[in-house]
């Protein structure tokens, strides 16, 4: 069989790539630009206004002084970098997808590793495509035109309602799949939008710390453990009391209470669930999950809920896994904190999968007559979520500092050698800081110090931090004008926070502990590409849902998965309201 | 109305279609008519696997062949419980079985076939169980070239 279609549309989209990165990298669209990020241009005003004031002088003097005119540029905006940004991925993606649109366009497919690897490039580059229009272009107006109706509604409707980069995504995927259909040629790529998503899951890994993961794994083991089997064991009471048959009650239990469709995909086959079964079971959850992915993100914000606790919502109380991914993103577009803790959750649920379906499996066996017995340790094997060793691997990575310093928090690490010349500490701060230590040796200086170490708990290693302590650390900051270790660091930190400490003093202490952390920028392009993979993949995923689908759900399973979802997603809320803090 | 030679019977198992098949048994003529038995597998099965990403290749596969086997299955059985009725009556019988919409795919099929009567079963009653894959009339009234009979309800 042959998978690539012969059509010019991968050429043409990388034509569009390629034209919008000329267009903005030779200022044409500065004025569309200027319109869709507002902030931006406005921060880049004030720089260039500065500028060029300090031009003008520093032109007078040198004209003055008979030198040649200054050479200065100017600083670098947002503004500028977010059109330098649009302008390379487009110049890199666009000339790859030109050059492959050209290959198909002459090539004449046939069978083998080429045709099938070339096919996926079109239907790729079409969501990549559409993630740069609602990335750069429809994510901004939204956010504009909410600010703009704001004092006319009183409500920021596109806050309010998260219409974000990934919703509106989400939802033109599902516009297109629905009223356009997904065209043939894309039709082939567009369903690697599960490998775009299971691969931001792996490169999230890099992103937790021990404590985090520990921490959060802890919380989603219990939370998932109490609502997973909690809700599959309702399900089973309640198919039973209402007759809707073993494979019907088993296959809607694992959709309904574990991941959802993905869940129901894994079971139907071993607990031999009819064809209607499954499309009862299918359309239920995704209704379910698309109405959960806008109403979660607009509650958590009705009830200014802070990233862990909505991600431990999310993770719990939405049925299908895809939405949790896309309600994380929707509720904190900006930063990946919440779709950490909603992706542990969704780890902890696909890990829970392979044990579930093997208690299905048990149960079907046992209340259906006639039904064969599976074997228990194949299932076990073939459901095991391959990726997940992926997210364990880059976690382990990161942590033993491959990509950056090991002991590094979201990509922040310590190190006194990597200080730039710049930022070590001049004479009037050093002056201010031999003056404190000098104030903090005598007897009054020294209990404040003493009392201030024992109020904040402040340890060096395992015993209680002294004055002598202090003194060292600032003897040693004064001589190296730097911080050295990180244990000096934590100290005068603490030091730095003290009442009554001499401003410029503080101040300097705290110049000195912020130039001894650096970011890496390893793990700031993860943080960056996650997004990316997560925007596309959840716009493949919107492409995946169809209305037919949705239309099935209904009857029986609608009424038990409706109960068994709300109770779930009330039951979630109320335990993240009451036990979980904000912590990371 | 001359007697059909082809003519087309849009049957899936559901009671409606039932009814359809009693209808066409009481148009066609032994010796002059050829029942062609056209199944329509609807086609939102293709996207029966929703927007599933956490499983592996493999799970998806398992699924995909599963749900195809059994829809085959169930599409076979209906083909040779209706051919089989056909039979018994002596009336000549074909079977198309197609994944599609269902009024494209009923008109491709009268149209290919050369169908003279198109007999189909009238849409389930609001709210009764069943899946949501009803035939659009409308487009099936537009695109045919022969008359088309509803049986009614049972």
């Amino acid at each position: 069989m042959v998978y690539t279609k012969k059509s010019p549309a991968l050429f043409i989209i990388g034509l569009v790539m390629l034209l919008w990165g000329w267009l903005n990298a030779s200022g044409n669209i500065d004025a569309v630009q200027k319109s869709l990020q507002r902030s931006a241009y406005s921060d880049h005003m004030k720089v260039k206004e500065k500028f060029d004031a300090e031009f003008r002088v520093a032109s007078e003097i040198a004209v003055a002084e008979s030198k040649p005119a200054p050479n200065m540029k100017m600083p670098g905006t947002r503004f500028d970098e977010a059109k330098a940004f649009q302008t390379t991925m487009c110049y890199i993606f666009g000339g790859i997808a030109a050059l492959l649109g050209l290959l198909i366009v002459v090539w004449t497919p046939r069978e083998g590793n080429l045709d099938y690897y070339l096919s996926i490039f079109p239907g790729m580059a079409y969501m990549l495509l559409i993630a740069f229009l609602v990335r750069w272009g429809l994510d901004p107006m939204f956010a504009n035109w909410g600010r703009d109706a704001q004092p006319t509604l009183g409500w920021n409707f596109a806050s309010i309602f998260n219409l974000n980069y990934v919703v509106l995504g989400i939802v033109i995927g599902i516009v297109i799949v629905n009223v356009f259909k997904i065209p043939v040629w894309a039709a082939n790529g567009v369903r690697t939008a599960r490998f775009f998503l299971k691969t931001g899951v792996i490169l999230l890994g890099a992103l937790y710390s021990a404590t985090e993961l520990a921490q959060l794994g802890l919380i989603s083991v219990g939370m998932i453990g109490v609502f997973v089997l909690g809700s599959i064991g309702v399900v089973l009471y309640m198919g039973r009391r209402m007759n809707t048959g073993n494979s019907m009650t088993a296959v809607l239990s694992a959709g309904v209470g574990v991941c959802g469709v993905s869940a129901a995909v894994a079971a139907a086959p071993v607990v031999n669930a009819k064809a209607a079964e499954i499309a009862y079971t299918i359309g239920t959850i995704l209704v379910w999950g698309v109405g959960c992915m806008f109403l979660f993100p607009t509650i958590g914000h009705l009830l200014n809920m802070g990233p862990v606790q909505f991600g431990a919502w999310a993770g719990t109380g939405i049925l299908n896994s895809a939405q949790v991914a896309g309600a994380a993103l929707a509720f904190d577009p900006n930063g990946i904190e919440t779709l950490k803790v909603a992706e542990i959750f969704n780890i902890t649920r696909v890990l829970f999968l392979p044990i579930v379906v093997l208690w299905l499996a048990t149960w079907y066996v046992k209340h259906e007559v006639g039904a064969e017995k599976v074997d228990l340790g194949k299932v076990l094997f073939a459901k095991f979520p391959v990726f997940v060793l992926g997210f364990i691997l880059m976690f382990a990575l990161s942590t033993l500092g491959t990509f950056t310093p090991a002991g590094h928090y979201q990509g922040k690490y310590f190190s006194a050698e990597q200080i730039k010349e710049d930022k070590l500490l001049k004479g009037k701060e050093i002056r201010a800081i031999e003056g404190e230590l000098a104030r903090l040796k005598e007897p009054a200086g020294a209990k404040a110090l003493q009392d201030h170490f024992t109020e904040k708990a402040i340890n060096i290693g395992a015993r209680h931090a002294t004055p002598e302590d202090a003194y060292k650390g600032l003897a040693e900051l004064i001589a190296n004008k730097k911080v050295s270790a990180r244990e000096q660091e934590t100290l005068l930190a603490a030091v730095g926070k003290m009442k009554g400490l001499d401003a410029v003093a503080a101040g300097a202490i705290d110049k000195a502990s912020k130039a001894a952390y650096h970011n890496s920028k390893t793990i700031g392009a993860f943080r960056d590409w996650l997004a990316w993979l997560f925007s596309i993949g959840l716009i493949g995923l919107g492409m995946q849902i169809t209305m037919a689908a949705l239309k099935q759900a209904g009857g029986t399973p609608l009424i038990i998965g409706g109960v068994v979802g709300t109770a779930k997603a009330l039951g979630s809320l109320i335990v993240v309201l009451l036990f979980i803090k904000e912590f990371i | 109305m001359k007697t059909p030679l082809k003519l087309l019977l849009c049957h899936h198992g559901t009671d409606g279609a039932r009814a359809a098949e009693v209808l066409a048994h009481e148009f066609a003529v032994t010796g002059i008519t050829t029942v062609v038995h056209c199944l329509v597998v609807p086609e939102f099965w293709a996207g029966m696997q929703g927007d599933d990403w956490l499983n592996n290749a493999s799970t998806r596969d398992a699924f995909g062949h599963y749900l195809e086997n059994m829809l085959e299955n169930d599409a076979k059985r209906e083909l040779a419980a209706v051919a089989s009725r056909c039979k018994e009556r002596g009336l000549a019988y074909e079977s198309v079985m197609r994944l599609g919409n269902p009024a494209e795919t009923v008109l491709a099929v009268a149209s290919e076939v050369g169908a003279d009567l198109v007999i189909i079963g009238s849409p389930r009653k609001k709210g009764e169980e069943g899946l949501r894959s009803r035939m659009e009339i409308e487009k099936l009234v537009r695109g045919l070239k022969c008359p088309l009979l509803i049986a009614p309800h049972p």
